[in-house]
């Protein structure tokens, strides 16, 4: 199976530019929806699904290859590499704003500009860094998700069991955004907030957006400012929109922001 | 007041009531996420005041994992499919604790389609939760022990073949073992009488020599010392069989025969100080037992018997068939029924309470060190529960014991009994011409006269080769009957080359060595015939007439 079917890759439009969305934990491409059509016009919009989201091929999970970050980086690098991409613009939100960290690390001729949508390079609290989460509250997480309660699978698996008492709701579900396979979701999960890439930042050579939202919760504002601060050649932009997921709850400001930072020469 | 104002504020009154104090939490937010309207139901299961509530958002009144998973999963969900259902989260009440709730939520928009608001309830999933805490545990529970049964499914087999065999084989080293003690229990007594047997033997030669010198009548003589090779013999041949390794085999049997053929040897066993009587049933019926097994069972407690008697005194065997009811049988959690009785009584000095309860123990013996291993009543209780029957002590101090071994009746028909031989029968004979072979000379030429008597032709010789040549030079030879131990070329050897030479040829082997020590030696095969050293002259006519009759299958060693 080659990248582009193992991580449902979407191509569209053929603009000389080419700008790669990555969606980050929970979900999957549907996230950019709101967002890519905004581009459409002057770029090559490239779509995919991390392996084990949406309708990624669950076979090819490995839990070797991505016990780390860096297993998500080396098929953000296939992709780009099986479409030959160079010079681009990299949009990841969330977890995946720092694959493309890595991603950039190990192939630097990829990308010319990162967008880093609520970015966070370490959740967990350290000397002199604030992350968000106490050390204890991921591990409640990693718990919680490890009792495996119906509430996570049914609302969340990619393919649903009929429900011959609520044919309703298994319809529903089958047309459900955001699918997961619960088993990697829980995998990706401990993966996503025990990381620790702070140490990855100063070494990125193109150039980054930050847009950081108010209240995030998963990501607080001192992180974005973090993530600022550490790298070599960043802007900062905080949004009006809450939350976590600017890219669904504010996709004008979000595209507006992006838009000023790429310039208006490619659209 | 109009009346319909009054009653549509009756009916306002009702819905507010009905919002406010419904089993579920309902809670509406705002375009911003931001709480804008909540009732009494949910404020109270957070313990706090609705108006604490506007203006917050309702993923911040989860737990952590509920925020992150809101955030990440279920924000996105009802962004881009405008509901979620069922959703399983927790949140968090002012004085910190969880509540386990279901949430479903849906956006609500105007003809327009622009969202005026999105509408959360609320339902609390505590008992639920609970519920699929308990299914989840039954079923890891269940994947366990089906992942266990499975495994215990693909080597049960295995594991139970182990251990039956494991436990074959030490039970046979067992037996093996009282055996082994019995013979020695029994050989102090037995070398005494051999020794009596060889001295009437050897007085009757002196005297025949004697009397056959003068010309006098010597048949009484011959007669004495013939009966008491005889007995020798048969001493010997008793041991032998009782000393055989063999595996188990329960078959029918009857008691009475087995008493009668061991009272020889308990006789020599017990000494003469203990006189043995057999009290035998008539009409006895048979039981199914493994007829070594009894055997040492009834050694057992015939030694016993006599080591409870150092003064002397009397041991009886006695035989009855007999019924034991439903009472007895449920006090001693045995089947009602039929049984054969076999007790052993002796005059001796009796059991203590104490003992009688210890003796069925494995180790536990009364005799000095080193003379019993205290297996011995261990050892047949064990046997009398394997054939599902029932054991019994009584006895009374300075009196005297009686112990009753109950075996169930076996009700098929038992295999007719060997016929026993009769010097009156007439011998099986014939006119063949037999090639006899046995470095023993003396042996030799024993056994070719006794041939000859009836009425055979013998060629005789002494080694193997020279047996050879003479088969060449009389092709009427049709049995070769060969010693199977002889130096430079052994009897199985000989009749191996003689095959070759004349296919159809029958062959008998005689041997000293029993048939096991034989095989086991790999000597002989299994399937061979071997006549016994020594043989009467009734064994070795119809053992030689058998084999000229191919009756025995002669040479099935290929």
């Amino acid at each position: 199976m080659n990248a582009r079917q193992r991580n449902n890759v979407n191509v569209i439009g053929a603009g000389s530019k080419t700008i790669v969305f990555a969606h980050g934990f929970g979900c999957d491409q549907n996230m950019w929806r709101f967002v890519w059509p905004a581009f459409a016009d002057g770029y090559r919009i490239v779509l995919f699904d991390h392996v084990g989201c949406g309708n990624s091929d669950l076979q090819a999970y490995d839990d070797g290859k991505y016990a780390t970050l860096d297993g998500y980086a080396e098929d953000v690098v296939e992709i780009c590499r099986a479409l030959g991409v160079s010079g681009g613009v990299f949009v990841g939100h969330s977890v995946s704003a720092m694959i493309g960290v890595l991603a950039a690390r190990r192939a630097a001729d990829l990308f010319d500009d990162i967008v880093m949508v609520c970015p966070s390079p370490r959740y967990i609290d350290d000397a002199g860094y604030t992350g968000g989460f106490a050390e204890a509250q991921i591990h409640e997480l990693l718990d919680f998700l490890d009792a495996n309660h119906m509430g996570w699978s049914q609302t969340l698996a990619p393919v649903i069991m009929g429900r011959p008492d609520r044919p309703e709701l298994a319809e529903e579900l089958t047309n459900s955004f955001c699918s997961t396979d619960p088993e990697i979701a829980k995998k990706f999960a401990r993966v996503t907030f025990l990381s620790d890439n702070r140490a990855d930042l100063s070494a990125v050579t193109a150039r980054c957006l930050v847009l950081q939202c108010s209240e995030d919760v998963i990501a607080p504002q001192c992180v974005g400012e973090y993530v600022h601060r550490q790298l070599p050649n960043s802007e900062f932009v905080l949004l009006q929109a809450t939350g976590h997921c600017p890219n669904l709850s504010a996709p004008e400001e979000t595209v507006a922001a992006m838009k000023a930072f790429l310039g208006g020469g490619n659209s | 007041m109009s009346e319909r104002f009054a009653k549509d504020l009756d009916e306002i009154d009702d819905l507010e009531d009905l919002f406010e104090h419904a089993p579920c939490g309902y809670v509406s937010a705002g375009v911003d996420g931001r709480i804008i309207k909540v009732n009494a139901t949910f404020a109270g299961w957070l313990r706090l005041d609705k108006a604490d509530l506007i203006g917050r958002r309702f993923q911040d009144l989860l737990n952590i994992v509920g925020k992150i998973y809101y955030e990440t999963h279920f924000a996105p969900l009802l962004r881009m499919q405008g509901f979620f259902h069922e959703v399983a989260l927790d949140l968090v009440g002012a004085d910190g604790t969880k509540l386990p709730v279901l949430v479903n939520a849906v956006e609500r928009r105007d003809e327009a389609g622009n969202m005026r608001f999105t509408r959360i309830t609320i339902f609390n999933a505590s008992d639920r939760r609970q519920y699929e805490r308990d299914l989840l545990e039954a079923r890891r529970a269940a994947e366990t022990a089906n992942a266990n049964l499975l495994e215990l499914n693909r080597t049960l087999e295995d594991r139970v073949a182990e251990a039956v065999e494991a436990r074959v084989r030490s039970e046979e080293a067992l037996h093996q073992a009282q055996k082994m003690e019995a013979i020695g229990q029994l050989t102090g007594g037995i070398a005494h009488d051999f020794n009596n047997m060889l001295a009437i033997i050897l007085s009757a030669l002196n005297l025949l020599e004697r009397r056959l010198a003068k010309g006098e009548d010597v048949a009484p003589l011959l007669a004495a010392a013939r009966e008491s090779a005889h007995r020798a013999a048969s001493l010997v041949q008793r041991l032998l069989a009782f000393s055989r390794r063999q595996p188990l085999a329960p078959e029918p049997l009857c008691p009475n025969d087995m008493v009668r053929d061991m009272s020889e040897l308990l006789r020599h066993t017990l000494g003469e100080a203990v006189s043995l009587e057999a009290v035998l049933a008539g009409g006895l019926w048979h039981v199914h037992a493994d007829r070594n097994l009894l055997e040492n069972a009834i050694v057992n407690l015939a030694v016993n018997a006599r080591d409870a008697m150092p003064a002397g005194g009397r041991l009886t065997i006695e035989t009855a068939n007999c019924h034991l009811d439903d009472a007895y049988a449920a006090e001693h959690a045995i089947k009602a029924g039929q049984y054969v009785m076999v007790a052993v009584t002796d005059t001796g000095t009796g059991m203590t309470e104490e003992t009688m309860q210890k003796a069925f123990d494995p180790f536990f013996t009364t005799k000095e060190v080193g003379k019993g291993t205290g297996l011995g009543l261990s050892q047949v209780f064990g046997f009398v529960k394997q054939s599902n029957g029932h054991i019994k002590i009584y006895s009374e101090l300075g009196h005297g014991t009686t112990i009753k071994l109950y075996l169930p009746r076996f009700y098929g028909t038992a295999s007719a009994p060997a016929p026993k031989a009769s010097s009156d029968v007439t011998l099986p004979s014939g006119r063949e011409v037999i090639l006899l072979v046995d470095d023993d000379e003396r042996m030799l030429s024993l056994t070719a006269s006794m041939l000859r008597d009836l009425g055979y032709g013998v060629v005789e010789t002494a080694r193997g080769a020279e047996a050879l040549d003479k088969l060449q030079a009389h092709p009427e030879i049709e049995l070769l009957f060969t010693d199977v131990v002889m130096p430079q070329m052994n009897g199985p050897e000989l009749a191996k080359e003689a095959l070759r030479r004349r296919p159809g040829l029958r062959v008998l082997f005689t041997s000293g060595y029993t048939r096991n020590a034989a095989v086991h030696n790999g000597i002989l095969n299994p399937a061979m015939n071997l006549l016994q050293k020594p043989a009467t002259v009734e064994q070795l006519a119809r053992k030689v007439r058998a084999a000229l009759d191919d009756e025995l299958d002669p040479h099935r060693h290929r």
